[in-house]
């Protein structure tokens, strides 16, 4: 195909059309309009946004325990916050975002959202199970911030014995309960995926047709299904220890605290991908969709999610080098989790040389992957230089830490989420926002981020532990520097908030395909009608058709 | 598109009821089978984490181990074992039934399997009662710990609680969905609109036994002596 | 301790190993460097020679996707691979403390360091060793999880109830630097940490005779007794009604029943470890707990150090 043909094919998006609104049942959106038509649904768009709205309100109660954070770091002295609140504000800051926001963050919304309409199905498999994963959810979050609101926890998101056992003299007991409540959500949400995309595919969607996003959340499904039972053990093991001192891990009695930390990090390690996978599938659909070009090496990037979800099984122990564990262990475990650099490779290589050769729009959506894929490559490679013994001995649990978690958890996550809405937000609502409000938004996110969270490699490595209330003059000025970051990150996430609102009543009414993307989900209205589908789909084409092909020669299996 | 896999035997209908949501019944079966075989595998990792704990503080505390072992009431748990194979077997009887369409012979199966799973929970509590007698409670502070001078095997007796009881809790559960289910099940139509439920649960029954039958050697078992 | 400026840029290193784990992470940085720059720089480029519109050659026939795939997979991973090579060799080398070591005992605890020096000298939360002599500390904690760090020599270790770890180094520049708990332990930790001063052989014997006096200081003291609880009750702004201990050596106290006696040293050793005895100041109840057999003589001596120089300007300026 020339160069030219291309373009002309191309120059038919024309995302200023709307389409005909009669003549069609009405949207999920309007199908019913009572209070009760929304608590009481089974309809998974209508629960995945039930899901939007709390994990929303989540983050941005996490939000704020991170500006206060942020805020009391301003100076070294503690003076704006005493140690114990600063605690609080921290472990709030890391429960809240951690458990409540990224975790179900991308899967239980856009994953609810779009696995069915990608796959072809009026529904997931079991949507009455579905419903209830969202009220098992709200129930373990509200039990949660009752500890909250009787005066707050001060263990850290990791709950690490015998401190939250024995030691701690805050409110440990709910918190523990509200998240071991928590995962049974998570299980519940991935055994739902599972059996969708096993049974529920439409006539001629095979495993290779499926898009990519799918394949990233059936490999997160299958996380949340093996490793969320064994946090809930250990979470158990916890309230058992500190409720009815029934504890199998009190040094008292010989029992030992590390074993706490590896029934955690079995989970937690995994959980990192619940948190990564769903991302890369997002980018992994917007990347192809404003290059107008198939992915490239669809089957390697399919593979290298299954492979990430299995090598992350085996690398908990690079969390425990320093305490206590044997030095073989820790050999083992460190050279394991290089591997994971592998498929992680594969899959920012392939975005890259799918927008090679491709005809770019750099609209909101492709922004947040260009930054999401460069900080992400950052905090991976830096993840890198944690799994290195003689390194992670000096910079383990310092700010360096700190800020690999969050270019993956915010450059990776975040980002992605954010990418997602606006790619996603004509399905969703039915309407446009604002283009330039939205580059606007991505661009101080990026920048913002960066003056916020490179410093801290940089304190990290001049030797700043993490969670410390108080430090050194010394570390003054990058702290400085980093809360500065944060005031523009802030503006960045209250920005989208009020331009995406304002969308939904006064915004332009969205087509069904806005993007000229492929995907079932394009193929029907925004928003869609209740059943997905108003004739059922079939699906005859390779996913990612985009006009631009991407030969695969050299031996590709098929 | 048939809605209803039809069997008939004795005049009723077996099979199940299309929801809106599946194109076909045998699409919609397939989807419950891997639904509850997803979620044995999430609960069998929910108590391997228990067990592996068990066989940790077994390697880490050999001897205080074996003391707390000794304590354990052997027979109960042996003859608890046999119970609920006896149940798994009532509700094996149960399924077939339900598959050939005898409502009444599933009911009277699915009541001596809810009446077994019964037994299974009293014997375990005349178990507690007898190690609270024996002071085998260290959790209870006003109760002198029966092997207070090794302090290890709090360790083990500890997570003996745990494990059985998480156990217990999901047989009580268990019985709850099967009298609920049984209620259901003697009305009429049952077996024509939901008969794969019979099935789905009889999987969950086995999975609750199974456990039972890893539990009873891990804690009770191995190297018991003499 | 030198004054520090509000930024700093690059760690102090005062071992050969902090040196070589300097390297290591230089080293990486620039592979990092190769492995993101042309990542970043492609996607750039493609952003603005790609971009809608804009006439370039979108020929894809000869895009080789199953060789590259394989070696953007590769690659990068075997040119990893040689880092962890690497480190773990430092790492097996900083595991294993030669037989000439001088071993100095820590116990970590809420939120303190104490250290016992092998001639017997203990000291609290700043740690003294000589320079060019392998150092051995072996760490155990007596309540929740801590972590030994120090940054100037690039190593840390776990302190963790119930079982001892191990650390040892070879400094080889004298100086005082910090050293920090980096496992989180509760309120007070930041707080728990000190300097470690590395001194020459002459100056460490020196201090070694001398460390009995140095070590009345009362920051040693006012760590203890914050650590063994005494501050939570006795200090102003404390929930439980207790008597403020500040001015209170040698001043006279009005005992239940009307007796005074005078605050002496054998008055507040006594006091500290059997508060049961029938000396109870007027108008409080007898709820402190016994400390006899929970704190060793030496802390003993040091808080009693420390309450004798406690005055009360000094109390009521700490927030």
């Amino acid at each position: 195909m020339t160069a030219g043909s291309i373009d002309a094919g191309l120059s038919g998006r024309d995302p200023h059309t709307p389409e005909s609104t009669l003549d069609r049942p009405r949207d999920y959106l309007h199908a019913q309009s009572t209070l009760r038509s929304w608590f009481l649904t089974t309809d998974h768009k209508r629960i995945a946004i039930l899901y939007l709205t709390s994990i929303t309100l989540f983050f941005i109660i996490g939000a704020v325990a991170a500006g206060v954070v942020r805020l009391a770091l301003v100076v070294p002295n503690g003076a704006i916050l005493n140690n114990d609140n600063y605690n609080k504000a921290f472990t709030l800051h890391g429960v809240v975002m951690v458990w409540f926001f990224l975790i179900p963050s991308i899967p239980a919304t856009f994953g609810n959202f779009l696995i069915p309409l990608m796959i072809g199905a009026k529904d997931l498999a079991f949507p009455k199970l579905n419903l209830t994963s969202w009220y098992i959810f709200m129930a373990g979050a509200l039990f949660t911030m009752i500890s909250v609101v009787l005066g707050g926890i001060d263990t850290g998101w990791t709950f690490y014995a015998p401190l939250s056992t024995a030691f701690s003299n805050t409110w440990v007991l709910p918190a523990l309960i509200g998240v071991t409540i928590v995962g049974f959500s998570s299980i519940l949400t991935g055994l739902n995926f599972v059996v969708t995309i096993h049974t529920m595919r439409a006539p001629g969607m095979t495993w290779f047709r499926l898009p990519i996003f799918v394949w990233t959340h059936y490999a997160t499904s299958l996380i949340f299904l093996l490793a969320t039972p064994v946090i809930t053990v250990a979470l158990i093991l916890l309230v058992a220890e500190r409720a009815f001192h029934v504890g199998v891990f009190d040094p008292a009695y010989g029992g030992d605290p590390v074993l706490f930390q590896h029934l955690f990090w079995f989970y937690s390690h995994p959980a990192v991908y619940i948190m990564v996978l769903p991302g890369m599938g997002v980018i992994s659909e917007i990347v192809p969709a404003f290059a107008q070009k198939k992915l490239f090496g669809y089957k390697f990037v399919a593979y290298a999610a299954i492979g990430l979800a299995s090598v992350t099984f085996f690398v908990w122990g690079h969390h425990m080098f320093v305490n206590g564990q044997s030095d073989l262990a820790s050999l083992v475990f460190s050279g394991l989790s290089f591997a994971v650099a592998v498929p992680s490779a594969v899959k920012v290589y392939n975005w890259t040389a799918t927008i090679h050769k491709g005809s770019l729009r750099l609209d909101t959506p492709m922004l947040y992957a260009m930054g999401y894929i460069g900080l992400f490559v950052l905090g991976g490679l830096t993840g890198l230089f944690l799994a290195t013994l003689a390194i992670n001995q000096h910079i383990h649990a310092t700010y360096f830490v700190v800020a690999h978690f969050h270019y993956i958890m915010v450059g990776g996550t975040v980002l992605a989420f954010l990418g997602g809405l606006h790619f996603w937000w004509p399905k969703f609502t039915g309407r446009m926002y604002n283009e330039s409000w939205g580059r606007v938004s991505a661009l101080l996110i990026f920048i913002g981020f960066n003056v916020t969270f490179f410093p801290q490699f940089i304190l990290g490595y001049l030797g700043m532990p993490r969670r410390y209330a108080t430090y050194p003059a010394e570390f003054q000025l990058l702290n400085v520097l980093s809360s500065a970051g944060a005031t523009i990150l802030a503006a960045g996430y209250i920005f989208p908030m009020l331009y995406l609102v304002y969308s939904i009543w006064w915004g332009r009414r969205a087509p069904g395909n806005p993007w000229q993307a492929k995907g079932l989900e394009w193929e029907t209205t925004s928003p869609p009608p209740t059943l997905n589908f108003i004739t059922p789909p079939k699906v005859p084409n390779q996913p990612y058709d985009y006009p631009i092909k991407v030969t695969e020669t050299g031996g590709t299996p098929a | 598109m048939n809605s209803r896999g039809a069997a008939h035997h004795d005049g009723a209908k077996v099979g199940i009821e299309l929801a809106h949501h599946f194109e076909t019944v045998e699409q919609q079966r397939y989807a419950a089978t891997l639904g509850i075989w997803a979620w044995l595998l999430t609960e069998l990792l929910l108590f391997a984490a228990l067990f592996l704990t068990a066989l940790i503080l077994r390697v880490t505390h050999p001897e205080a181990v074996k003391l707390a072992t000794g304590h354990l009431k052997f027979w109960i748990g042996a003859v608890n074992t046999v119970v609920l194979i006896c149940s798994s077997l009532t509700m094996s009887a149960a399924i077939e039934f339900s598959r050939m369409g005898w409502q009444r012979a599933m009911v009277r199966a699915m009541l001596a399997t809810a009446g077994l799973g019964t037994l299974f929970l009293l014997l375990k509590g005349y178990e507690y009662y007898a190690d609270y007698e024996e002071h085998m409670m260290p959790f209870l502070s006003r109760r002198p710990y029966e092997l207070h001078e090794s302090p290890a095997s709090r360790l083990f007796v500890n997570l003996y609680y745990v494990a059985t009881s998480l156990h217990a809790l999901h047989l009580f559960t268990g019985i709850g969905l099967l009298l609920g289910m049984t209620w259901m099940a003697a009305k009429a139509g049952f077996l024509a609109r939901h008969q794969n439920w019979i099935e789905v649960y009889g999987l969950y029954w086995h999975f609750i036994d199974l456990v039972w039958i890893l539990a009873f050697p891990i804690l009770y078992v191995v190297n018991r002596g003499a | 301790m030198q004054e520090r400026s509000a930024l700093e840029l690059w760690p102090a290193s005062a071992s050969s190993v902090a040196v070589e784990a300097d390297y290591l992470i230089l080293a990486f940085t620039v592979l990092t460097l190769l492995l993101t720059v042309p990542v970043f720089l492609a996607i750039s480029y493609f952003a603005v020679r790609y971009r809608e519109g804009v006439d370039a050659d979108r020929d894809t026939s000869n895009q080789r996707s199953f060789l590259i795939e394989i070696s953007w997979m590769l690659i990068p991973f075997l040119l990893t691979l040689i880092f962890f090579v690497w480190g773990a060799r430092i790492f097996v080398e900083s595991k294993n403390p030669p037989p000439d070591a001088m071993t100095v005992e820590a116990i970590g605890r809420q939120w303190m360091w104490k250290y016992q020096h092998p001639t017997g000298q203990s000291e609290i939360n700043d740690l003294h060793v000589p320079i060019d002599q392998p150092i051995h500390i072996r760490l155990t904690s007596q309540d929740v999880i801590h972590a030994f760090y120090l940054p100037a020599l690039r190593i840390q270790m776990g302190v963790v109830p119930g079982r001892t770890t191990d650390l040892w180094f070879k400094a080889n520049r004298t100086g005082t630097y910090r050293l920090y708990c980096s496992e989180y332990c509760g309120t007070d930790h930041s707080l728990m940490g000190g300097n470690l001063t590395i001194m020459t052989q002459g100056e460490y014997q020196e201090w070694l005779t001398h460390s009995g006096a140095q070590q009345s200081a009362p920051a040693a003291g006012r760590a203890l007794y914050e650590s063994y609880g005494c501050a939570s009750c006795h200090d102003p702004g404390a929930t439980v009604k207790a008597p403020r201990l500040a001015g209170l050596y040698g001043s006279q106290v009005e005992l239940e029943g009307g007796r005074k006696i005078v605050a002496d040293e054998e008055y507040l050793r006594a006091r500290i470890l059997n508060p049961n005895e029938n000396r109870l100041a007027a108008g409080y109840k007898q709820i402190m707990p016994s400390f006899a057999g929970v704190i060793p003589a030496d802390d003993l001596a040091r808080i009693v150090d420390y309450l004798k120089a406690y005055h009360s300007t000094e109390g009521e300026a700490r927030p």
